[in-house]
Order: C-alpha cells, then sequence, then structure tokens
C-alpha cells in the first residue's frame, strides 16, 4: 500500500493541488503550501518509492536561493514598468479622445463605428495594454453612439469587447512577458513572434465587420452626416498624409548613406514629425491651412503612435531591452498625461498602488509555483507529465490540440498567471523535446489566454462592458429616441462570433508557423547553414524537424532555411 | 481578545505605512531604468550597479507590499467555489487557509531566510557582476517580506476568529470578478473627476 502511494505521488500532488486550488484560498499561498505538504509526505515516503522520488531534508534548503531567484529575476522587471505606464495611459484620457475622433473619422461609412473600434483597440492594445481600459472606455464612448444610430447590439457589444482583449496578444502584452518568462525564451523574440498573429487577428476582425457590412448593411449603418461635429475635410487630411509619406520617403534615402537598415524606421519618424509639427503650427498660429477634421486627427493619433514607436520600435530595432522599453514607455506616458493636464498626484499615487498590488499578487504566485516545483520535481512529477503529453495519438498535433483544449478550458475558470506559472513549465520541456519551436508555442497559448477574457460568463472584457453598458432604458439626448438597455446576453451572444474567429486565428498560427517563426530573422550565421543544409536534403524527407524549426509540411517561407 | 485586536490593529497599521511607502520604490525603479537606458545608447554611461538597483527596488516593493496586499485581500483566488458559497462558509475557508497554509509556509521561509541574509551580511558579499552591489540588502528584503507577512498572517486569523465572533465589522469581504470590474471602472471615472 505504502508502495502503491509513493510511486503514485505525481498524479496524487496533482490531484490535491486541483483541489487546494479550488476552495478559493489565496493561489499564492495554496500553492505553496501544497509544495511543503507534500515535501514532507514525499520524504517519509521516499524509502517505499524504489527510486521515483528524490526529495530529502537538505533539498529543502535551497529554498532560499530559489526566492532569490525569483526575486533577482530581470525579465519580470517589466511587469511594473508597463502596467504602470497601461495605468497612466488609461486614466489620461487617451482612449476617450482616440475613441472620439476615429469614429469621426470614419462614421460616415458602412460599419464605420465598429472599425473604429477595431482600430483604436488595437492601438490602445500596443500602448496601454490594459484590457479594462479599452473596453470601458468603448462602451461609455462608442456604445452609445452605436445604439443611438441602430447598430446591431450583438454586432456592438461583440466588437467592443473583442477589441478590448487584443491587448492581451499585441505586444507589450503582460501575457507574453510573462509566457517569454516561462518558456526561457527572450521577451523581444516573443513580442516579434506574437506581432504579425496578433495584427492579423485585429485584420480579422475588421474583414468581419467588412462582411456585415456588405451582406447586412441595416446591423452597422452609417452615421448620418449631422453625427460629424469635426465636419468635412477628409481632402487636406489626405494631403497632409501624402507630404508625410514624402517626407518620410525622401529622407529614408538620405538617412541610408549613415544609418543603413534603419532608415526606414527614421524616415517615417521624420515624416510623422513633420506633419506633427505642422500640424501644431497651424493650430497655434490660426493659418487654417489643414480642415478642423485633418488637424484633429493628427493632433491626437500621432503621440499614441509616437509611444508604440518608443516602446515597440526601439524594442524591435534592438536599441532598448523590453524592460527598457516598458520605463522609457511609462515615463512617455506621464509625458503625455501632463501635456494634457492630467498628470497629479492622486493620479500617480493610484497608479502606483495599483501596479504594487498587482506586481505583488503575480511574483507571490509565481514564489508558490516555485515551492510547488521543488517537490512536484522531486517526486518526478515532470516525468509523469510527459508520460502523459507524449502517450497522446498525432505526435505534434496531437499534443498542441490537447495542450490548447486543457487552457482553453482552464481559460474559463482561472487567471492567465496561474495558467502561466503552474502548467508552462510542465508543458514545455516536452514540447521542447517534441521539436516544438516554443516561441511558436508561446503565441499560439496566447492566442488562446486572449480567448479567456472573452468566454461567457467568466469572461473579464465581458464584465467590464457589462459594468459600463446601460442596465436600464434610457432617452438618448441628441435624437431624443428611448434605448433600451443592454441584456447580459447580448453581451454574451455578441462575443460568440469573435470567438470563432479567435479560435481560427490559433489553427491558423499552428498550420502556418511561418507567421511567428520570422522571429528568427532572415539573418542565419553562414557556417551553421553550411553544417545542417546537407542534412535538410538527406535526413528530412518527411517534414522532420530542421534547424530547430518545426515543420508541419508546410514551406518554410520565414524560418532560416537557406540554401547556399 | 481585546488585546490580540490590538495587536492586529497595530500589525494592520505598520504593514499598510510600509505598503504604501514603497510604491515609490517602484517609481524610482521606472525613473532608473529609463534614465539608464537612455545614457547607455546616448554616452555609454551605465553599471551593473544601476541594473541591479532597478531589481532591488522592485524586489523591495512586492515583498514588502505583500503583507498589504495581503491585507487589503488582493492575492488572486480561484472563486468559482469560493464565490458560490454562503458568507460563513468563505470566513471558515479562509481561517482554515490563514492557519494550515499561510502561517507555516511564511514562517518556514522566515525562518530559513534569516541565516541566509546573515551570512550574506557577515561575509559582505558582493554580487558576481563587475561592479554589483552588496547582497546583503536584498536578501534582508526578503527575509523582512515574510516576516511582514508572518505579521500580517497572525493579525489576519485575529480578525477573521472576531469577524466570525460578530466583534468587528467585515472589512474586506470577498467582491466577485463582476463587482470587481465595476469597481475598476469606478476608479477610472473617480480618475477622470480628478483630472478636472
Amino acid at each position: 500500500m505504502m508502495e502503491l502511494i509513493a510511486q503514485n505521488m505525481a498524479p496524487i500532488i496533482f490531484t490535491s493541488l486541483v483541489i487546494f486550488l479550488l476552495l478559493g484560498y489565496p493561489v499564492a499561498f495554496s500553492l505553496a503550501a501544497n509544495g511543503l505538504i507534500f515535501f514532507a509526505i514525499g520524504v517519509w515516503l521516499a524509502p517505499y518509492s524504489s527510486g521515483t522520488i528524490t526529495l530529502d531534508w537538505p533539498l529543502l534548503y535551497t529554498m532560499p536561493q530559489r526566492l532569490w531567484g525569483v526575486m533577482s529575476n530581470e525579465t519580470l522587471l517589466a511587469i511594473p514598468f508597463f502596467t504602470f505606464m497601461g495605468i497612466v495611459l488609461e486614466r489620461s484620457g487617451m482612449a476617450e479622445d482616440l475613441l472620439d475622433t476615429v469614429g469621426q473619422l470614419f462614421g460616415p461609412i458602412r460599419g464605420g463605428l465598429a472599425f473604429a473600434v477595431v482600430l483604436v483597440g488595437a492601438l490602445l492594445a500596443a500602448t496601454t495594454g490594459v484590457v479594462a481600459a479599452s473596453v470601458i472606455a468603448m462602451g461609455l464612448i462608442s456604445l452609445p453612439i452605436m445604439l443611438r444610430y441602430g447598430y446591431d447590439r450583438k454586432v456592438a457589444t461583440g466588437v467592443i469587447t473583442a477589441s478590448g482583449t487584443l491587448a492581451q496578444i499585441i505586444p507589450p502584452s503582460l501575457v507574453l512577458i510573462v509566457l517569454a518568462d516561462q518558456l526561457g525564451k527572450s521577451v523581444g523574440d516573443m513580442y516579434r513572434g506574437a506581432l504579425y498573429p496578433a495584427l492579423i487577428l485585429a485584420g480579422v476582425y475588421m474583414g468581419y465587420v467588412a462582411m456585415i457590412a456588405i451582406f447586412r448593411p441595416h446591423m452597422v449603418p452609417a452615421l448620418p452626416l449631422e453625427a460629424r461635429t469635426l465636419g468635412g475635410g477628409v481632402t487636406s487630411l489626405l494631403v497632409a498624409l501624402a507630404v508625410a509619406v514624402g517626407i518620410g520617403y525622401l529622407s529614408h534615402y538620405w538617412f541610408y548613406e549613415a544609418w543603413g537598415a534603419n532608415a526606414d524606421v527614421l524616415g517615417a519618424t521624420l515624416g510623422i514629425a513633420a506633419i506633427y509639427a505642422f500640424a501644431l503650427a497651424d493650430r497655434v498660429l490660426k493659418l487654417n491651412l489643414l480642415s478642423r477634421l485633418a488637424s484633429q486627427v493628427i493632433m491626437v493619433l500621432i503621440p499614441p503612435l509616437a509611444l508604440v514607436f518608443l516602446v515597440l520600435g526601439t524594442i524591435f530595432i534592438g536599441l532598448a531591452t523590453p524592460t527598457e522599453g516598458g520605463a522609457m514607455g511609462a515615463v512617455g506616458a506621464m509625458a503625455m498625461a501632463a501635456a494634457k493636464g492630467r498628470f497629479q498626484m492622486p493620479l500617480l499615487n493610484q497608479a502606483l498602488v495599483s501596479t504594487l498590488r498587482l506586481s505583488s499578487f503575480v511574483m507571490f504566485v509565481l514564489i508558490g509555483a516555485r515551492v510547488f516545483s521543488l517537490t512536484f520535481y522531486g517526486v518526478n512529477g515532470h516525468i509523469w507529465v510527459e508520460h502523459l503529453l507524449t502517450g497522446v495519438p498525432g505526435g505534434q498535433y496531437g499534443f498542441l490540440l490537447v495542450v490548447n483544449i486543457i487552457i482553453f478550458i482552464l481559460g474559463f475558470f482561472i487567471d492567465f498567471f496561474e495558467i502561466a506559472f503552474i502548467l508552462i513549465p510542465l508543458i514545455a520541456p516536452v514540447a521542447d523535446k517534441m521539436g516544438i519551436d516554443l516561441i511558436w508555442l508561446g503565441v499560439i497559448i496566447g492566442m488562446n489566454l486572449q480567448t479567456s477574457f472573452l468566454t461567457p460568463p467568466f469572461g473579464f472584457a465581458l464584465f467590464y462592458l457589462r459594468s459600463v453598458a446601460a442596465k436600464v432604458p434610457y432617452l438618448d439626448r441628441i435624437t431624443g429616441k428611448n434605448i433600451a438597455e443592454i441584456k447580459t446576453s447580448e453581451i454574451y451572444k455578441g462575443a460568440i462570433p469573435f470567438i470563432g474567429l479567435q479560435v481560427l486565428m490559433i489553427c491558423a498560427v499552428v498550420a502556418f508557423p511561418q507567421l511567428v517563426m520570422h522571429y528568427k530573422g532572415p539573418m542565419v550565421d553562414p557556417s551553421t547553414v553550411e553544417i545542417k543544409v546537407p542534412m535538410l536534403n538527406t535526413l528530412n524527407p518527411g517534414g522532420a524537424p530542421s534547424l530547430g524549426a518545426p515543420s508541419l509540411g508546410v514551406p518554410q517561407l520565414g524560418a532560416p532555411v537557406i540554401n547556399p | 481578545m481585546h488585546a490580540a485586536l490590538g495587536l492586529s490593529r497595530l500589525i494592520d497599521g505598520v504593514t499598510t505605512v510600509i505598503g504604501k511607502s514603497v510604491i515609490w520604490l517602484i517609481f524610482a525603479a521606472i525613473l532608473i531604468s529609463a534614465i539608464n537606458a537612455v545614457t547607455r545608447k546616448l554616452w555609454s554611461l551605465s553599471s551593473n550597479s544601476w541594473l541591479e538597483a532597478q531589481w532591488y527596488l522592485f524586489g523591495a516593493a512586492f515583498m514588502l507590499g505583500a503583507a498589504y496586499t495581503l491585507k487589503e485581500n488582493e492575492h488572486i483566488r480561484i472563486d468559482i467555489f469560493y464565490g458560490s458559497r454562503s458568507r460563513r462558509v468563505q470566513h471558515w475557508i479562509d481561517l482554515f487557509g490563514h492557519v494550515v497554509f499561510l502561517l507555516p509556509f511564511v514562517t518556514l521561509m522566515a525562518w530559513m531566510l534569516w541565516p541566509y541574509w546573515i551570512d550574506a551580511f557577515r561575509s559582505g558579499q558582493v554580487s558576481t557582476n563587475a561592479g554589483g552591489l552588496l547582497i546583503w540588502p536584498a536578501r534582508a528584503i526578503l527575509f523582512a517580506g515574510f516576516a511582514l507577512l508572518v505579521l500580517q498572517a497572525v493579525s489576519e486569523i485575529i480578525k477573521k476568529i472576531a469577524i466570525m465572533r460578530d466583534l468587528i465589522p467585515d472589512s474586506n469581504p470577498f467582491i466577485s470578478p463582476a463587482e470587481q470590474a465595476a469597481q475598476g471602472v469606478q476608479d477610472i471615472t473617480d480618475g477622470a473627476e480628478v483630472r478636472k
């Protein structure tokens, strides 16, 4: 009997962990206690285990060193930096300005407000990275306008919640930082890998809205012209845009001499800066060369774009580490809030307190997970998990399918931090052994976790929209029409098509790994290529892993397979 | 019970003051990181001590803020079962968790971390990175964080018993994620008023 228990410690510990966690006591401490209790039991049972339990008391004294490891983790420094940046931006009114202006720009076309919501959602995702911020702003500003002009309620709520969750997958999202850390990969690579799938997902949302606009136009009507308080003036915006592109393009040649590959980025920066300076001068000197619409669009859109460049641009061209990017973004966010006269002591205090609370609970979940893993690995739990997962038929596809279904279901009930800290360390080594690229796996999991923000009844994006959408019928103040309340069921149903699109996108990333694999870049050290290329021709007939890139029988456009 | 509640108030007071002060360490870490990034690129001015200072500061913030976070009931739970129980059952779960999960864990860690920082202090150990910082202050913070958690756990147990015996009001009740969302909206709209 003792032997039976001792040799099955891993499943016993895992089951009791599930029970401990479900009890509802804070995750960090339940995890740690589970680890410690079973550490003691494990030491006691070790003699009966015929070698499967490798726990002894001296091992427990490695705990301080493990805690030290958590504390000195420089990757996770990015968490407070990006959190702080997001909260400052969320309270700075940037989202409101963007929604107002972009809504005005696109409003007069069919589905325009929905397009504006997706666009602004993507832009907010790339700056604030906070789901709450986007959904709340859209629920307060765009939703009433959509309802006023007769948008279908499910389309309106669905597009808002889905666009809000983009913050989870578009860099610099916290999910990607934590995933990169747990997978042992660089955050920069994770950002690079996630960029295209995330942008494509935003594009897919726009495509979906476009389809509705074409085939069900009554669901997404255009705004009447009198709703355009900024007036027309698209022409002058287009002219301004053309000038900016021209300046950028010409200066690109000039920069190319000195800066080489980074010239296009610098050129774009100069073009944008020039047009912003012009709009600013136009407004201050009252020249009125630009229409009000054009001037407003430029003034509102460029600061967040500059911030995106400051953070993501510097990370992507290798000027800054993700942590530094986060810190500069935080300073940039403070500057933006200050420029709007909204950076005051209460805001700073509030933002720092929220950042501290989030950091503290996240880091303690990690500490708890480290205590748990000491015991779990000590009873060979990782080998048990590996047997379970490699036993799945279908090789890489089977593995990915099972892992994704598990994470999708868990995502209904538990937060992504727990999934990342508890499950990812168990899954990652198995995936690595199967030849699955870990960044690719991380992006797939990130996409999947994003879905959990949207799935009823526990999706956070849905909660946020619920708490800002009208709960009782109200009289619209512009049209004087009576508008019915938003039912919770409408929010749930609205999310469903977008969950479908997200699942499709997960499948697309699985089917086309090159969407992610380009992070390795086209530059491959020639020496390694020369060694590997003969292997590609002779030993790689059926799509076995080559150069560490998972080839699943599809052409590896972005993967570093280079013909000499 | 009266004396115990007094002790609990004292502990809460200490952890709150510390929790509300350490937020500035995060602010300092942000500024140091940003400045360091700029000087590193522009003038190649940087040193490991500045890099290490960032995680020292952040480490101090989240370790010393953990007790405050516990007091504010902000450590994350999986509430699928918990959230649907009566408040009475929730109290029992909390009390059980405080006594069986939390207190033994944090006590053991504090006990193990004491020699860990003392050793570093006595030997004057310095980080192996060139120009690195002294190691003991960070280890002392690690110990202090867990020591504060031990105190806070004691305070939470006292308060929980008092609440269950109706001696004090239930100050930080569990709120569901939906209510949390509403709370978040409140915070942001409050922020909107602040900035006017």
